[in-house]
């Protein structure tokens, strides 16, 4: 009795103190009442202090005391990363700690995870990300290493990752799509779309399940060939004025009705084709030909091995096809604790030696141009063929309006595949909605 | 005779713990005067700051100026701390109300001249007859800070402007708006056109995957225990087993089995000469689709529940109406179906609600496809929650959302409240006669 009295007294106690820890837990933040005052003294930024920013010099910029840094990479790439990771770490002493985060969801996270000190120092995302990152003040500008950049990558590279004249990405690789075709089955890939679905009358037997060619065709990224060799484009400007739509010109309603005629030797829903299933067929020989983008090459090869090549997008009524180009760039967190070595972590990545182990690793595209031009890449059939079509690649806009783009021009298009809907008046409707997103009506 | 009760009260009033003091309670007094001068210099720290943050929510969005933590004002944490310091001064204000109503009851306790409690005692009181109580106020304070805090939060959010893309911090302050995102909601056709389609089809596919799978159960149930069924454990088997598999597998195998081109049921269509159907790229058929998937998946469930209740019947009630001349289907109107609706009623409507909020099964066999190009964000087979779903992780419009999941929640909450009482009533009703 004595001793469950007594046992009772130590369990409240102790519930009473837990509650009173908990409490204070609660309530030591100390207020900044409006934001000023209570500051935590600044890390020193030699870096971003305004006289120092053109005397720096490439190799005079040192990373700061007991410096460590925190990296996101996507879950293909990490082997190179670590790779890197390693490098740098013999180079200038930085411990570099590595998570896997998907390219797609790093500003995202970053946007969360960034002010409550637990985000990455450095993050590598698609440029078409870079407008939402960079209008919400959650990166730094390229500023120390600019020059460099500029002066060593493609200008396409540098055009996706300036934001409103502000350079702020590390450009790492170029992705674009291209025909993916099956050697065995098309011994010389078709010119133009034309000759394509000539070669489609002879191969596709949908009883069979064999098709000329299969591609996602309800995703407006493989599609826009099919808005863009029309003299369409989605902002004006070069992809940064939001008031501007170019989907419903006279010429793209005469480049959709191509894409159209496609479902002539593709007859399937474009919900009903998914990227498993593609590979499925298109590794077992079903399927001859593939309008997709670089990550795929690795799967590919693997079924296909020598079969496989590349050549650029078929012409779309004599225009040649101008395809999607992305850019991955690295940018640095602007919660980074040190910023100068996230700065040089991020132009370490991304050097000439940086993008052609990468090109090893993965199979990626590099921006930088003396990598371009090494027998490295130049002997790279696979390689080859993506640069032969990044040269009629126009980069995804970058404005924080492009989130805005992709559902209702997706929804469009399988509008006008599946219910042979009329492409102007699908593509009208889907301008209206983008207006509305983009004006706020949906968002305020 | 009131003079030691009333100047207890006051002086309790003027400051906790001093009417303790008063009576003599010197060691209660002396605590509770260490709780509140904890709390006020907590609230001095903070009572301010938290009463300016929920009112603006901020001043100073984060600029290349200010980049450090604590130069600029990230709205979303501030409402959370503001959120916190006030629930904290509720708290306060309680244990106050506590300390007055304690000293008021120990003065009148010394005016009718009974003796008082010293420390010791007082602590034995507590632990003797008080124990529940003191030892519940600290899961209490956990469920109010870890629980209550949430919800209150997430509700608040409703009534910001937070939401992707002009109004996320750091970069971006978020304003109060009221009602406005209630009225964008349900009255400006962009987004009321998408609500009520939604909200239409969420009622639609809760009325339609409730009956089926119910009667599909009842029917299932009744064949196996027919007399002259044989291997009625086999048969139960084989029923089980789509209830046995992860959902997360199943679903995503039939996604694929449906697949209109390349889907076996398709093409076992096709061997019997018949055309496939558009099963998940048609509005309509997707629709068709997802029930009879659902059916799949939840006949099972309402068997197992049936067949419990079917042992449950009387027999002699079955051979009393036997003597009287009761055909098979009779026998099943008027005594089966009254007694199963009546013990599972209440199950019934929580499957109702359950499937409203039927998130697995849209999300894993269609993902609210197919796309309809004049929907805001979803599909012709997105619930109101997959919708919420993608408000959230992949637009980021979390005032929406919350919007969205309040309206979910009221609806949820009345068929629940509904379900409750009846199932009280039925609990002190007599059985049918």
């Amino acid at each position: 009795m004595n001793f469950k009295k007594s046992f009772r007294k130590a369990l409240l106690l102790v519930a009473v103190l837990t509650l009173t820890a908990s409490m204070t837990a609660c309530g030591t933040k100390s207020s900044t009442g409006g934001g000023e005052g209570a500051n935590t003294p600044a890390p020193s930024n030699a870096a971003n202090n305004k006289e120092n920013t053109t005397a720096v010099q490439d190799g005079e910029l040192v990373p700061e005391e007991g410096a460590e840094l925190l990296v996101w990479e996507s879950r293909e790439e990490v082997p190179f990363t670590e790779e890197i990771a390693r490098q740098f770490e013999e180079k200038y002493g930085v411990k570099v700690k590595i998570e896997e985060v998907a390219t797609t969801d790093q500003v995202g996270k970053l946007t969360t995870d960034g002010p409550s000190g637990l985000g990455a120092d450095v993050i590598i995302i698609p440029h078409d990300h870079l407008g939402n990152a960079a209008a919400s003040g959650l990166i730094l500008a390229n500023d120390v290493f600019a020059e460099d950049t500029k002066k060593n990558n493609t200008e396409a590279s540098i055009i996706g990752a300036t934001f409103e004249e502000t350079l702020y990405g590390y450009p790492r690789a170029a992705e674009t799509t291209a025909l993916f075709y099956n050697k065995s089955l098309v011994p010389e890939a078709p010119e133009s779309f034309e000759d394509l679905i000539e070669f489609g009358k002879t191969f596709t037997d949908k009883s069979k399940k064999k098709y000329a060619l299969m591609w996602e065709a309800g995703n407006m990224y493989f599609n826009y060939p099919f808005i863009a060799s029309g003299g369409g484009y989605l902002y004006g400007d070069n992809g940064t004025n939001k008031d501007d739509i170019g989907l419903a010109h006279e010429g793209v309603a005469e480049s959709m009705k191509v894409y159209q005629s496609l479902a002539e030797i593709l007859p399937i829903k474009s919900g009903d084709i998914n990227p498993d299933i593609k590979r499925g067929l298109f590794g077992a020989g079903d399927v001859a030909m593939d309008i997709n983008g670089p990550w795929e090459v690795a799967g590919y090869k693997e079924a296909l091995g020598d079969n496989l090549a590349i050549a650029p997008v078929p012409t779309v009524n004599g225009k040649p096809a101008i395809t999607f180009s992305g850019i991955k760039i690295y940018t640095v967190s602007s919660f980074a604790k040190y910023p100068n070595a996230a700065k040089l972590y991020a132009q370490f990545a991304t050097t000439k030696e940086a993008q052609l182990l990468l090109n090893e690793k993965i199979g990626s595209v590099p921006t930088n141009l003396e990598a371009l031009e090494t027998d490295q890449i130049k002997n790279d059939p696979i390689v080859s063929g993506f640069a032969e079509q990044a040269k009629n690649s126009e980069p995804m806009p970058s404005i924080p309006e492009m989130a805005n783009v992709w559902a209702p021009v997706n929804a469009a298009m399988a509008d006008i595949w599946d219910n042979k809907t009329d492409p102007k008046a699908a593509m009208e409707k889907a301008i209206t909605q983008i207006k509305d997103l983009n004006n706020g009506l949906a968002a305020e | 005779m009131s003079r030691h009760r009333t100047r207890a009260t006051v002086l309790s009033s003027l400051l906790m713990g001093l009417g303790q003091i008063y009576n003599k309670q010197y060691m209660k007094g002396a605590l509770m005067m260490a709780f509140e001068a904890a709390s006020v210099m907590y609230f001095i720290l903070n009572l301010g700051y938290a009463f300016w943050g929920i009112v603006t929510l901020g001043e100073t969005p984060r600029t290349a100026a200010n980049m450090q933590p604590g130069q600029y004002d990230h709205s979303i944490f501030i409402l959370i701390q503001s959120l916190i310091t006030i629930l904290y001064l509720i708290v306060f204000l309680v244990v106050y109300y506590f300390n007055i109503r304690d000293a008021r009851k120990i003065g009148a306790q010394r005016d009718e001249g009974r003796p008082v409690h010293n420390f010791r005692q007082s602590v034995r009181y507590v632990l003797d007859y008080k124990f529940a109580q003191a030892f519940l106020s600290i899961p209490a304070m956990g469920i109010l800070f870890f629980t209550i805090m949430p919800i209150i939060f997430m509700v608040m959010i409703a009534f910001t402007n937070y939401s992707a893309p002009n109004h996320i911090p750091p970069g971006k302050l978020v304003d109060w708006v009221g009602f406005e995102t209630f009225k964008n909601l349900l009255a400006l056709k962009t987004w009321s056109h998408t609500f009520y389609g939604v909200l239409t089809w969420t009622i639609i596919w809760a009325i339609l995957s409730t009956v089926t799978t119910y009667f599909g159960g009842l029917l299932v149930a009744l064949l196996i225990n027919q007399k002259g069924i044989r291997f009625k454990g086999f048969w139960r088997t084989i029923l089980i087993l789509p209830y046995a598999i992860p959902q997360l597998i199943s679903l995503l195998v039939m996604r694929n089995m449906f697949n209109g081109e390349f889907g076996p049921i398709n093409q076992y269509l096709g061997y019997f000469g018949l055309s496939g159907l558009p099963w998940l790229t048609d509005p309509f058929w997707a629709k068709v689709t997802v029930i009879i998937v659902n059916m799949w998946v939840g006949i099972p469930v309402s068997m197992l529940l049936i067949m419990g209740v079917l042992t449950t019947i009387p027999r002699d009630m079955y051979e009393a109406a036997e003597v009287d001349g009761a055909s098979g289907y009779q026998k099943f109107r008027i005594i089966t179906l009254p007694m199963i609706l009546f013990t599972t009623a209440p199950t019934l409507i929580a499957q109702f609600a359950g499937n409203i909020n039927n998130f697995n099964m849209i999300f894993l066999l269609t993902g609210g496809d197919p796309v309809k190009g004049d929907y805001q964000y979803a599909g012709a087979t997105d619930l109101l929650v997959t919708w919420l779903y993608k408000l959230t992780l992949n637009q980021n419009r979390y005032n929406m959302a919350s919007a969205v999941g309040i309206i979910i929640f009221l609806i949820i909450a009345s068929f629940s409240i509904y379900n409750y009482r009846r199932t009280k009533s039925f609990k002190e009703e007599d059985m049918i006669q």
